[in-house]
């Protein structure tokens, strides 16, 4: 805002230093130790991007340099911010440098806000936590605030409460707060990891915006790759709470030195942007004669009813073909998930038939549709929660023999389990352990394993891998695909991930607001769409190159200046 | 949802479970051997008398009649007439319910009062030696049944302290009952009791909840004070599961009125039901359960109005 | 108070399944709860005192005394004697055995009615639900106080007869929370992966929901108790009570409260902390099991 608010520029040196910072936990079963020997520094004005992937430290980083850890977790070493040693201080200074010199932006815009306070108002606390002026005028700063950071009608949306916000506009508001004292340093811990791509894109952009014009140093702590390129200046990189590569972003990203480094790029799955690196399997890309295994035919499905019903499908119509891959691609809200649910028989369509492997699901008997299902392997997107936790492996895995095969010998279960435990390539031993002993990337092997334990002719995968780490998410992609030449199943692929979807699947959906906006070979739609929409999507998607990336940067913010329309976060 | 749809369903529901009620306690009262005549003629009447009972109270017909007679009677507030005071039922209680109101909501309110800040203060100590102090007595105080602990009041503060009288207000209006406050200082006190346990443990609950949701960081962050962020965020936030709570406690506060107002002789509609069970007054008894649930439905449905107007998203069906 | 809510229930959300490693981590966490532990050794103690107690402090319970009523505690008789002349701290352990077995087997008895209710309605959904919930409902509306005063306006029921009421008049606050931890299971993505492959409803039901509703049902169960024995002490208080010479600790308050005004305090204190000691430990439990399982929701 004014630029006499700003806080004493530091002496040329660092905003923030970190030196040999140490963060144990303590738990249950001991003590973790998290962060070991960190040292790093945030010159004024510049972004270093600190990646890594989860259980890195490298978000503990970020909470302890702004005296933010929770009651079980001890810092030890020093991380200085402006001048001032974070590490052992007292809550009140702590209280005096936080939203003034620092400040920070985190990953959750839904539970980032008091849901019971105005955002004007919430905005406006952190105004009056540091300078004294009158509550009028912090009200007034809140609004002029939220119009910095692209709220538009500023003046009615400062009454809103967090709910009545979408989620970009909700890290918006966080993003105000944090701007409100023109901090110096601004810590941002995975400020988009949980928004669409295109609203992140948009976020990204108002963060160096703000950044750019007050010369604010900025911590950005992310897992993404692709934001790292578009944001950073320099890079650090975190292995088992230690830094194992620093330097420029180009060095770093184009040209990694360390071993960690190199493999976690070469896990990170790239949009393919031009013909020259067409990515997409050529195989079945067109639609063959065959019957589908899967159809859905103009189904529309409607949640609630009169005032408050809800279109998540309107006339959509797809088909999955044996042994092909379709993927279903869209933001949050558009439907995808919903339409992965009607072709699993677990939503019934408002109006429109279903039919699973050429029998129509409205018509057929339960009995008959039970049987149908015996050909159907499911995955979804939760490995926490798609095991149940009380049954061990083996028993989960079991599970459809013992719906489908109940005649089955207990010896000639276990001989099946362990053969399909083999193929998704974990160790037979993992059969009697429970689910909670499995690392996230285990859990998800184990669901695909119990999916495909019955040699179904259609897998459903809904987000299968979203929520693992890139190298993770890439052994699982591997077996799958691997699996699907051996055993010939089709596959319903949704994801959120246009690189995913393009390296994984023939066909592709894309779904807007339950419609479909257009379908076709993935070869052809992804790099030659033919909608506005599906063209602002894939050029929202940064690529973990940051040359690229600063070219498509500007190629997309000059599409949007020509006149596009924007789709407000 | 609108407001007033959202009305409209909520009190539907309401009479849903009222009608339930009174299938429910007609259901009850016709169970006993020998029907209502027997309690009220007594076990030496004639076969004779009780056919004549029967036929006169309207008995003798089918219970569905028997039930819609009732209902009809009710719509028209028309609660029947007491087999032993020979007054109307309804009258009876439009006497004695205010009294009985008068002691529920000022034992909630002085409940209220001390369990909210003291959950919050345990919520801040938590695991400390006066967390661990407060909880036992919460226990403690929740543990103990009611006629108990208004014995050992009126022993302590009553016969040997001679503070308080032992008898509540036995006034006939609210206004003869205000002018003896002392006399009610003891039953709101053990009406209060179990109140100020069951509210304090889960407002430092819901407190504890709160103190580590994200927000309270997003407010650290900004340079937020504890003191600021606590009374500023956790409290409001704190306080609506505590008053959706609030509305499933009006039966409790009920049934704790009936031990109370029996045992410091206050004259309300819990004294009323005592005698009425005692002489096996079934007009009397079915009136007060009607009333009663009238009331405890009615506070709930107050309850989540309140929820509605405090917190914005409940209001929006979000929450 | 009748059975609506105990102390410090947040409505909400997910239950920690008790699997092998699970029951250790409970089991530890149990054991760092020090209220916990000490209720449990309190409940421990007064089933020791009642039914072991008895073989070793015997005493007349079933015949009147007149030559030694109302006596003050002494070396003969630690705790007194009543109007009748027996011996208290030998009723404590005969009265003791009545209110812990009611108490115990209509907490039970509850739990297990509120459960079925509760996990029908959840799973249902629908029109179903929405019944049955109003019925729900509509027992709440009506203090249990109340319908145990009309009971005793009609009836005096044996010792089975008022187990079952009380397990008919408390059932209801343990079916709302098995409904909501039904609803919340079965959604659950196991479930739903179950229920695409062709999976029933029961195996849903028997193979998933129940096994994880386990330690939800288990904490209701510890809380339910504690309050199935507050209730019992309100039930001689109310006129339903069993019937002398036999009696409970209730039984023993509601005869010694006239007394008590006559200075006879040994008469009321005894069954009176009994009573409290026993309702706060089976709650101290209750507490110590739900923080154990991370069961958080109850109300």
């Amino acid at each position: 805002m004014t630029a006499t608010q700003r806080p004493a520029a530091p002496q040329a040196g660092p905003i923030l230093e970190l030196d040999g910072l140490g963060v144990v936990f303590t738990t249950e079963s001991g003590e973790v130790p998290a962060v070991r020997g960190v040292s790093l520094h945030v010159a004024p004005g510049e972004t270093l991007a600190l990646v890594g992937e989860s259980g890195s430290g490298k978000s503990t980083i970020a909470l302890a340099a702004m005296g933010l850890l929770t009651g079980n977790a001890r810092a030890t070493g020093s991380a200085v911010i402006a001048g001032t040693q974070v590490v052992g201080a007292r809550e009140s200074d702590l209280a005096a440098l936080r939203g003034r010199t620092a400040s920070m932006v985190f990953q959750e815009p839904a539970t980032a806000l008091d849901p019971l306070t105005r955002v004007g108002r919430q905005i406006a606390e952190v105004i009056r936590n540091h300078r004294d002026v009158s509550a009028k005028e912090a009200a007034t700063e809140a609004v002029a605030l939220l119009r910095k950071v692209g709220i538009p009608e500023p003046e009615k949306r400062a009454a809103a409460y967090p709910f009545q916000l979408s989620g970009g506009q909700r890290q918006r508001v966080v993003i105000a707060m944090a701007i409100a004292n023109d901090p110096a340093l601004l810590i941002a811990d995975e400020p988009t990891t949980a928004l669409d791509v295109t609203v992140q894109a948009e976020i990204l952009d108002l963060l160096r915006r703000l950044a750019a014009e007050t010369g604010t140093g900025v911590l950005l702590v992310t897992h993404n790759m692709g934001v790292v390129a578009d944001f950073a200046d320099r890079v650090a990189v975190m292995y088992h709470g230690e830094i194992v590569e620093t330097g420029p972003v180009e060095d770093v990203l184009l040209r990694p030195s360390h071993d960690y480094t190199r493999r976690l790029l070469g896990a990170v799955p790239r949009l393919s942007v031009a013909e020259a690196d067409k990515a997409a399997p050529a195989a079945a890309a067109e639609a063959p004669d065959t019957e589908p295994v899967a159809e859905l035919r103009d189904v529309s499905v409607v949640f609630g009813r009169g005032k408050n019903a809800v279109r998540a499908l309107d006339g959509v119509s797809l088909a999955v073909h044996p042994g092909q891959t379709l993927g279903l691609v869209g933001e949050s809200g558009s439907g995808k998930s919903t339409a992965s649910r009607v072709a699993l028989g677990l939503i019934a369509p408002t109006s429109g038939t279903v039919s699973l492997f050429g029998t129509d699901l409205g018509r057929a008997r339960s009995r008959a549709r039970r049987a149908l299902r015996a050909g159907i392997g499911v995955v979804l997107q939760d490995p926490v929660a798609s095991l149940d936790a009380r049954m061990t492996v083996g028993e989960c895995v079991a599970e459809p023999l013992r719906v489908h095969q109940k005649g089955l010998s207990a010896k000639d279960r276990r001989s099946k389990v362990a053969a399909i435990l083999d193929r998704v390539r974990l160790p037979r031993e993992l059969a009697d352990r429970a689910p909670r002993e499995l690392s996230g990337g285990q859990r998800q092997r184990v669901s695909l394993a119990r999916a495909l334990v019955l040699e179904p002719r259609l897998l459903v995968a809904d987000e299968p891998t979203s929520a693992l780490d890139v190298s993770v998410q890439q052994a699982v992609l591997e077996v799958i695909s691997e699996l699907q030449d051996e055993l010939g199943f089709a596959c319903l692929f949704v994801s959120h991930d246009l690189a995913v979807v393009q390296h994984f699947a023939q066909r592709v959906v894309v779904l807007r607001g339950g419609r479909i906006q257009e379908q076709g070979p993935t070869g052809e739609t992804l790099l030659h769409p033919e909608t506005d929409y599906t063209r602002g999507l894939l050029a929202a998607v940064p690529v973990p190159d940051p040359v690229v990336q600063r070219g498509r940067r500007a190629e997309r913010l000059a599409a949007l200046a020509a006149g596009r329309t924007e789709v407000q976060a | 949802m609108s407001t007033s749809s959202y009305l409209l369903r909520r009190v539907l529901q309401a009479v849903v479970v009222i009608v339930i009620v009174t299938i429910v306690v007609f259901g009850l009262l016709h169970a006993l051997p020998g029907g209502p005549a027997r309690g009220i003629l007594g076990p030496q009447a004639t076969a004779q008398q009780i056919t004549a009972f029967n036929h006169d109270q309207g008995l003798d017909k089918p219970l569905p009649v028997q039930y819609f007679y009732y209902l009809n009677q009710l719509v028209h507030g028309d609660l029947g007439t007491s087999y032993t005071l020979n007054e109307p039922v309804s009258q009876l209680i439009t006497e004695r319910l205010p009294k009985t109101l008068l002691l529920t909501v000022l034992s909630a309110v002085v409940g209220l009062v001390l369990a909210i800040p003291l959950g919050m203060w345990q919520a801040m100590r938590r695991n400390k030696p006066a967390d661990y102090v407060i909880t036992t007595l919460s226990f403690i105080a929740y543990s103990t049944p009611v006629y108990f602990l208004g014995l050992v009041l009126v022993l302590v503060f009553s016969q040997t302290l001679s503070w308080f009288p032992s008898q509540a207000p036995q006034g006939d209006t609210l206004a003869q009952v205000f002018a003896e406050p002392q006399a009610l200082v003891l039953p709101v006190v053990a009406g209060a009791a179990s109140m100020i346990a069951v509210f304090s443990r889960y407002m430092r609950a819901a407190t504890l909840e709160n103190l580590s949701e994200d927000y309270v960081r997003t407010a650290r962050a900004g340079g937020s004070r504890s003191r600021a962020i606590l009374w500023r965020h956790v409290f409001r936030n704190s306080l609506t599961p505590v008053v959706a709570m609030l509305g499933y406690y009006v039966p409790v506060l009920f049934g704790g009125a009936l031990v109370v107002e029996q045992l410091f002789n206050y004259p309300g509609m819990g004294l009323l039901f005592w005698t009425a069970a005692q002489s096996s007054d079934y007009p009397v008894l079915l009136g007060c359960v009607l009333v009663i649930a009238i009331a405890t439905v009615t506070g709930t449905l107050l309850a989540d109005i309140v929820q509605r107007v405090i917190d914005p998203r409940v209001k929006a069906g979000r929450a | 108070m009748s059975a609506v809510i105990q102390p410090g229930r947040v409505p909400g959300k997910a239950t920690a399944p008790v699997t092998a490693s699970g029951t250790r981590l409970a089991v530890r966490r149990f054991r760092r709860n020090r209220l916990a532990v000490v209720g449990l050794g309190v409940v421990a103690f007064f089933f020791l005192f009642c039914f072991v107690g008895p073989l070793v402090y015997s005493t007349d319970q079933t015949h009147t005394l007149l030559d030694q009523v109302n006596l003050a505690p002494s070396g003969s008789h630690w705790l007194g004697t009543d109007a009748v002349g027996h011996d208290v701290l030998g009723r404590l352990m005969y009265g003791g055995k009545v209110s812990l077995i009611v108490g115990l087997a209509a907490g039970v008895l509850a739990t297990v009615i509120g459960t079925l209710w509760g996990a029908v309605a959840g799973y249902a959904g629908g029109w179903i639900d929405a019944v049955m919930m109003r019925v729900v409902d509509a027992g709440i509306a009506i203090p249990a106080l109340f319908i145990l005063l009309v009971v005793s306006a009609i009836t005096t029921p044996d010792l089975t007869g008022l187990i079952v009421i009380l397990g008919f008049v408390s059932w209801l606050v343990p079916s709302r929370l098995i409904r909501a931890e039904t609803l919340s299971l079965k959604n659950r993505d196991y479930v739903l992966t179950l229920r695409a492959i062709g999976g029933t409803h029961g195996r849903a039901i028997i193979r998933h929901i129940l096994p994880n509703s386990v330690s939800t049902i288990i904490v209701a169960a510890t809380f339910q108790i504690a309050d199935a024995i507050l209730l019992v002490a309100y039930v001689s208080y109310l006129g339903l009570g069993v019937q002398p010479p036999s009696t409970d600790w209730g039984g023993m308050l509601s005869a010694g409260l006239t007394a008590a005004y006559s200075g006879y305090w040994w008469l009321i204190i005894p069954p009176g902390l009994a009573i409290i000691l026993v309702v706060w430990a089976f709650n101290a439990i209750g507490d110590g099991l739900r923080d154990a399982f991370d069961v958080r929701g109850r109300g």
